[in-house]
């Protein structure tokens, strides 16, 4: 199957369950749990459920294009589902059948694996989902995001995209995937994922590797911080967290050049999550003032 | 009354496996002490937690005493009852008659007392009303909230099917209603969309059974086991065995299934510990050897389901395997560009602990110690020190770092690619054994010291900054370090002086101790006593012996270990007996004494003391423990025999001190080998 199909049809059948299709967060992020849609989606106690393609970036995973099954950045298919139905599982089997895997042929099993993330004051419990022995997907029940108890709770579905789709189709190398047909009038061609990225993998890995300029990196850090907190004084939680995004890819870059000791990183994550902390509870606030306006 | 069965089961989303045996244990007690004498069995699957008992329908009646206000408050002076007297009676409903009069416990005097018969209730009510308490009671260690709820469980219940006999017994928990169906293996209801009813508890393994699903976590386990062997036979192998690996198999499939995959034979060029663990932590699979112990290019792993209609489960296992092995191939390749050695200066950047510094000073003083221990041990110490400088080093590769469990063993490889001394290498290797209890020691004479040499600094250092353990805290696992010490040093027979070690140790530490040493030193030798008390019953020596052995000095184990021995001799002799109680005497009688060691022999006087005087010169003479003690257990009867005969603290001055001399050089010939006193 090629990428774009796998999307597609991912998005076709949320969107029939009931679901908006969002889009990535144009912000440099880890994972899809970082974009907006979910961070604040999964507060609050208003009915939410939204999917759309995360493009995230893990700094330290880039292998400069050459390794056939990591890299610097990969898509995630991300799903909020608010409250968890209580069919959620069976939901979950009927996308994949919706993929065209036929479970019938198929070993599937729900294994522990449970998700935290300390930057974003979040975690919840739930499984890998694992597909003839290999991880497809991560499933979450989130049980706190920004340090806020959730309720009710949200289900978190999470796709790895090229993952699926090179387990699909049995290839051994990320950079071969299809990832679609292009036609024009000169007729038509196969564009693969590495005609798309692999000369990105290499420039970004080598840039997170070797060519990032720590100092700036640093005082970056510095200054999304103070813009970060200027701005949830100011009450305006939705540009605060950005800053908190900002932080927390900065955080990544000096991390993957083992620029932070073992001694300061707790520091440095606590100081990501206090904002992001603070833009969940500045969300609540905002989010009651205006359900207390509603009734009047 | 007649008995029926009870089965409640709760069907769930997948709950993880380390808690499926705890809960199902937990819910067995709570339900034991809600209905007392019943027997709970129970069973699990992933999705799966059933219990079921034997149960009367009735609960027997109950008999309770009512006790009433005073007699002379309800009997009047004519003997009649009196109006409160029959109120009594009415509030229990009995007749005034069947009034007793005692004094109850606690009561000053005597009142009315009644005995009441509370009916039994139908177990099946009391069932209906209990459950929802005891189901939401069961404590989770990491509970789960789902949906709009507040209730919290392990992960979401979807169904709950609850029998008593062929009756449902009617609850709801958080929301779910009991019910007499359950569901079955996902791949059933993919054809049955509907539930499976089960008629009564007796049909539910069936009735699962039927529908893809073995409840039982041991019948799993028996039959994964089975295959294992079955398919190692197959390819002419043997499994190598992982007891944990195949509980935790049993414990993720509902059903029991062990599929065979093959892997390209390239990859058994990697150390044969990379594939064991590859496989093992990423993959939930076992490896095959060969008669030689040599790796062959399959792996067995579970499924959960029977069959392989289109071999996707092998392929897709396979694929996931490769790109694994791929992945350790990477690390494998990507270490060996540089040599180990190149890893120590980066370990300045990799704390081990706060005070005590980076792992590069951990190695430098790891060094030292190495060093030194050596030229105690008569082992080459340019060998030794090179091993302590090398073993840290693969904390920095990329293959330790995907697998911790891997350190030490990866150092031993790749130095033993490049072409470092054997005794180099396998120390290395080694060094990190015995990482438990029943973890093998390090076989060569070097491993064995390095590993040494690298918990004696651990355990020095954090009692020098103060991390001593305490009662069930012991973060760094302190005390497993100890033991592995004295047990190394207890098998090679090795010796030195704990004490002495201890101090080389702290020496070593230097400035960046924090606490007082002879604090430390203290704290060490209490720490290192326990460690060697357990060592020795570890090796099954009697109590008496261990005591007494161990009170006359546990710091030189090889003294120590022959004393447990020679001593062991005697362990059942009841000369020995008498001879502690004559101990305990002497110990007593020397308490506030200050004999002085010569004494005049011409001052005694009785024949027992005469004898003793001369069997005192023939034990100071005899060197071998094992004669000594033959020598003590003679001595029992005449010192018995002097205790009868004479008062120890005569009056005379003269005779009094010749006789405690006579005690004290006794005890002192005694001490050379075991406190008796500690004997009983």
């Amino acid at each position: 199957m090629q990428i774009q199909d796998l999307i597609l049809k991912l998005q076709r059948f949320w969107a029939d369950q009931g679901c908006l299709i969002g889009q990535p967060y144009d912000l440099e992020k880890g994972a899809g749990t970082m974009n907006p849609l979910t961070f604040f989606g999964a507060l609050g106690a208003k009915p939410w459920n939204v999917a759309y393609v995360e493009p995230s970036r893990r700094p330290a995973d880039g292998r400069y294009g050459e390794n056939p099954f990591r890299v610097y950045k990969h898509l995630q298919f991300q799903v909020i589902l608010k409250p968890s139905p209580a069919a959620v599982q069976e939901l979950y089997i009927k996308s994949l059948e919706a993929l065209g895997i036929d479970l019938a042929v198929h070993d599937l099993r729900f294994e522990e694996d449970n998700w935290e993330s300390p930057t974003l004051g979040a975690w919840g419990v739930g499984w890998q989902v694992v597909l003839d022995g290999m991880e497809i997907s991560q499933f979450t029940y989130f049980q706190q995001v920004g340090g806020l108890d959730c309720r009710p709770v949200s289900a978190e579905l999470t796709y790895g995209i090229e993952r699926i789709c090179m387990f699909l189709g049995g290839l051994d190398n990320i950079f071969d995937l299809p990832y679609g047909t292009v036609r024009t009038d000169e007729g038509e061609h196969i564009v693969t994922y590495g005609d798309m990225r692999q000369r990105e993998e290499f420039e970004l890995s080598a840039y997170s590797f070797e060519h990032a300029d720590l100092d700036l990196h640093r005082t970056l850090f510095e200054a999304f911080e103070k813009e970060g907190k200027r701005l949830l004084e100011l009450g305006h939680f939705r540009s605060a967290y950005e800053q908190a995004l900002k932080m927390s890819h900065t955080f990544n870059v000096l991390d993957a050049r083992g620029a932070v000791s073992t001694t300061e990183r707790p520091g440095i994550i606590k100081r990501v999550r206090d904002l992001a902390c603070g833009c969940a509870k500045a969300y609540a606030e905002h989010e009651t003032a205006n359900a207390a306006k509603e009734v009047l | 009354m007649e008995t029926r069965t009870f089965l409640l089961e709760l069907h769930c989303e997948e709950i993880p496996a380390r808690f499926l045996q705890p809960l199902a244990d937990e819910f067995k007690t709570a339900l034991t002490s809600k209905l007392e004498g019943i027997e709970v069995q129970s069973q699990y699957s992933p999705r799966k937690l059933a219990w079921f008992s034997s149960m009367s329908g009735m609960q027997a009646d109950q008999t309770e005493t009512q006790v009433g206000p005073p007699q002379r408050m309800c009997v009047g002076e004519d003997g009649q009852p009196t109006i409160q007297g029959l109120k009594f009676a009415e509030k229990w409903g009995v007749d005034f008659s069947a009034v007793r009069f005692e004094q109850p416990a606690g009561k000053k005097e005597i009142c009315a007392v009644v005995t009441v018969t509370k009916k039994g209730r139908p177990t099946k009510e009391l069932l209906a009303e209990a459950l929802p308490g005891l189901i939401a009671g069961l404590h989770v260690p990491k509970a789960m909230r789902w949906g709009s709820s507040d209730f919290e469980f392990v992960r979401p219940i979807r169904n709950v099917l609850c029998l008593f006999g062929d009756e449902v017994v009617d609850f709801t928990v958080d929301g779910v209603k009991s019910r007499s169906t359950t569901w079955g293996h996902r791949l059933y209801h993919r054809q049955h969309p509907e539930p499976i009813l089960v008629k009564q508890p007796e049909d539910y393994d069936a009735a699962l059974k039927a529908a893809g699903i073995v409840v039982s976590f041991s019948d799993r386990r028996a039959e994964m086991g089975k295959q294992l062997h079955a398919l190692a036979s197959e390819v002419n192998g043997r499994v190598v065995a992982d007891d944990h690996l195949l509980d935790t198999l049993a414990e993720i499939v509902e059903v029991p299934k062990i599929v065979r995959g093959d892997f390209p034979t390239d990859f058994l060029d990697l150390p044969k510990e990379v594939l064991v663990t590859s496989l093992r932590e990423h993959q939930k699979a076992f490896c095959i050897e060969d008669a030689n112990g040599k790796l062959l290019p399959h792996f067995f792993t579970a499924a959960n389901r029977t069959d392989d209609p289109k071999g996707f489960v092998k392929s897709g296992n396979e694929w996931v395997l490769k790109a694994r092995l791929y992945d350790a191939r990477f690390f494998f390749a990507e270490d060996r560009k540089h040599k180990l050695e190149t890893r120590l200066d980066a370990l300045k950047h990799l704390t081990f602990q706060r005070e005590l510094g980076s792992y590069f000073d951990k190695t430098q003083r790891v060094m030292q110690l190495a060093e030194r221990l050596a030229g105690l041990l008569g082992l080459d110490a340019g060998h030794a020190k090179e091993a302590s400088r090398l073993a840290k080093c693969d904390l920095r590769t990329l293959m330790v770092g995907e697998f911790p469990e891997l350190q030490g063993v990866m150092g031993g490889e790749y130095l033993m690619r490049e072409g470092a001394p054997a005794p180099v290498w396998e120390a290395v290797k080694e060094h990190y054994q015995p990482a438990g209890a029943d973890d093998a020691l390090p076989a060569s004479e070097l491993g064995a010291l390095l590993s040494i040499a690298d918990k004696l600094d651990t355990v020095a250092g954090c009692f020098a900054v103060g991390l001593i353990p305490s009662g069930s805290k012991d973060p760094l696992a302190l005390r497993r370090a100890g033991q592995g010490v004295i047990r190394i040093l207890w098998e090679r027979g090795w010796k030195s002086d704990l004490a002495d070690l201890a101090k080389s140790a702290l020496t070593v530490i230097g400035v960046k101790a924090t606490k007082p040493e002879t604090e430390t030193l203290g704290a060490l030798a209490a720490f290192f006593s326990d460690r060697v008390s357990y060592q020795l019953e570890q090796a099954g020596y009697a109590g008496a012996v261990r005591r007494s052995a161990l009170a006359v000095g546990g710091s030189d184990l090889v003294g120590l270990k022959a004393r447990c021995e020679a001593l062991s001799a005697f362990a059942d002799d009841p000369r020995f007996a008498s001879l502690a109680q004559s101990a305990k005497r002497i110990a007593n009688i020397l308490k506030d004494e200050m004999p002085s060691d010569a004494f005049d022999a011409a001052a005694l006087q009785d024949p027992s003391e005469k004898t003793l005087a001369a069997l005192l010169q023939k034990l100071e003479a005899t060197k071998d423990h094992k004669a000594l003690l033959a020598e003590l257990a003679e001595l029992a009867q005449p010192l018995a025999a002097f205790f009868d005969a004479v008062m120890v603290k005569a009056d005379d001055p003269k005779l009094r001190a010749a006789r405690l001399s006579l005690l004290h050089r006794l005890r002192q010939a005694f001490l050379r080998v075991a406190d008796f006193s500690q004997w009983q």
